[in-house]
């Protein structure tokens, strides 16, 4: 059919205005894909075309959107945010995994005595633990590879730090609030773990005033770690730690730390003076 | 010479290594190359005035901006592109995510246009059929072209480049010397190389340094003239000074003339090692 005839000019206007019938739209497409003069008789709009193309090439070009972007975007994150927070590089499977093993491995513990005093004493102790892991993994050379590059961002330095450590509380809170129900215990002592945490993280960011974060958290794990014995030692009350007045001062603490984060949120940078 | 990036009296120590002290420079638009040994304080100068490093003392003003200043350095941030010297990457990331990410970062927030400028710099640095390609697949001089496209996002007025032609074999080393010298026509680009041809093809100023301190500053002809008259060919091996045997079986001599050899034509590479040679004598006396 394309070798001699051709798409006379009504035919050619009632396609373009779509006026065919599907049947011989299709046909006159199929002659078109073979036939060069049908086509350049075709009227067409190079401004819409570039722009079709684009869009074309937006859509097949996009990258694929991981669980959590597509979970982010669904509770209404704008989409660079979610990218942001998805491709955060502690995400990973390795840290997530650890963190689920590790707790539970406390919850498996807080089980294994249950009527002792301190029984939940692994949980409560391992849980604040974990978000201060992954924000501390979050700055390590080989997770954060290309932390260099990055350096010299608009968005580096505080509000990328922030960024990663609200990646990190998002995800590790969830986590351990999962394990929460497991616990042989009332989910009023079973939140113990949650102020402590946030104290935690809160002292990061502040020490990373001073050192950098991956310095940083190792040392408030250790000191946490020797807090928690040495109040039980001492006490003789091993869970004193996360009994209410202690709850009281690690609010007030993370509260005080934020607003110290936030005054001195300039040296949270590589290129700026610590 | 419209100064875009200066710096007055640079200082930074490491420990008890000191790999600038006191060091002054203004830069402006056009290409100018770093050229020195390993130590020279180039990487140290660049990652200062790329604003990853904060230096212990001096002034660093970039496009006209105290970077000392957390508003003024973010504003350079938004104005700059950044090559490390030695760019690490998320493997797990394909080409297209780890630009996209980076542009996020970048302040790029709309999506589309984002997009469009994640494929400008691919085709730029001529990846654009890799991006879909896991970075952990990408050979090593694609992911230095990879780090240099990251660099280009949203066509940064101050490029500062740290070996950029490192991995690149020499077609890509062409086309790399294409783009810069294109780039360079309306923006200032620095860059420190071990590789004398890609200053002598690329850079219009060239700045010489060695242990934290400028050896020489100015043309790549200016360079090479340095070592006029102190170059020597001989196909006898000489006694003493700095000498070395060519691919034509002769010894080719940088200062001092050995007995019975003749005057050579000097290069840029000579006149780099004479200026590296003539600092030492100079401290050294």
């Amino acid at each position: 059919m394309s070798g001699t005839w051709h798409v006379d000019t009504d035919l050619l206007e009632r396609y373009v205005s779509s006026r065919l019938d599907p049947v011989t739209s299709m046909s006159i497409e199929t002659h078109l894909t073979r036939c060069e003069r049908c086509r350049n008789t075709l009227p067409r709009e190079d401004a819409w075309l570039s722009r079709s193309w684009a869009a074309i090439e937006d859509t097949i070009g996009r990258p694929r959107l991981t669980v959590i972007e597509r979970t982010l975007r669904r509770l209404g994150v704008p989409e660079h945010m979610a990218r942001l927070l998805a491709a955060t590089p502690m995400l990973s499977r390795a840290w997530l995994l650890g963190v689920a093993a590790v707790l539970t491995f406390a919850v498996a513990a807080a089980h294994w005595a249950p009527a002792h005093p301190a029984a939940l004493l692994p949980f409560l102790v391992a849980a604040p633990v974990s978000p201060l892991v992954g924000v501390a993994i979050a700055y390590a050379p080989r997770i954060d590879a290309a932390h260099e590059m990055l350096a010299a961002t608009p968005m580096a330095g505080s509000r990328l730090l922030l960024v990663r450590t609200g990646a990190v509380l998002v995800t590790a809170t969830p986590l351990a609030a999962a394990t929460m129900p497991f616990l042989p215990a009332p989910p009023v002592v079973t939140v113990a773990w949650l102020c402590p945490g946030l104290a935690l993280v809160t002292a990061c960011l502040a020490l990373s005033v001073r050192v950098p974060v991956r310095t940083a958290a190792p040392l408030l794990v250790v000191a946490w770690l020797i807090g928690v014995f040495a109040a039980g030692q001492f006490t003789g009350d091993r869970l004193l730690p996360f009994q209410p007045p202690a709850q009281m001062v690690y609010g007030t603490t993370a509260a005080v730390l934020a607003v110290f984060v936030y005054l001195r949120r300039s040296r949270l940078d590589a290129g700026g003076t610590r | 010479m419209t100064t875009t990036v200066s710096v007055h009296e640079l200082t930074k120590t490491f420990g008890r290594v000191k790999p600038l002290d006191g060091l002054s420079l203004d830069f402006g638009p056009g290409v100018t190359g770093l050229l020195g040994p390993n130590g020279a304080g180039k990487t140290t100068l660049l990652r200062c005035l790329a604003t990853t490093l904060a230096p212990d003392r001096g002034d660093i003003r970039v496009l006209g901006l105290d970077i000392a200043d957390r508003e003024q350095r973010t504003e350079a941030r938004r104005r700059l592109g950044y090559l490390p010297q030695e760019p690490g990457f998320f493997t797990r990331f394909t080409a297209f995510e780890l630009l996209d990410y980076i542009a996020i970062l970048k302040e790029m927030t709309d999506r589309r246009h984002r997009h469009g400028e994640v494929r400008r710099v691919l085709a730029e640095v001529d990846l654009a059929d890799r991006a879909t390609t896991r970075i952990r697949k990408l050979s090593g001089g694609m992911r230095q072209r990879l780090a240099l496209a990251q660099a280009l996002l949203g066509e940064p007025e101050l490029l500062v480049l740290d070996e950029p032609t490192v991995g690149l074999d020499p077609e890509q080393r062409m086309r790399f010397r294409a783009l810069i010298s294109r780039l360079g026509e309306s923006r200032t680009v620095l860059l420190s190389t071990h590789q004398t041809e890609d200053v002598a093809a690329l850079c219009e100023r060239v700045i010489t340094m060695k242990d934290g301190q400028v050896v020489f500053d100015g043309t790549p002809a200016g360079l090479t003239a340095g070592a006029a008259g102190l170059v020597w060919q001989s196909a006898e091996r000489p006694h003493a000074g700095l000498f070395w045997r060519t691919s034509e079986g002769m010894y080719r001599t940088l200062g001092q003339r050995p007995a019975g050899a003749e005057p050579a034509d000097p290069t840029i590479e000579d006149g780099y090692l004479l200026a590296l040679d003539t600092s030492s004598t100079a401290t050294a006396a």
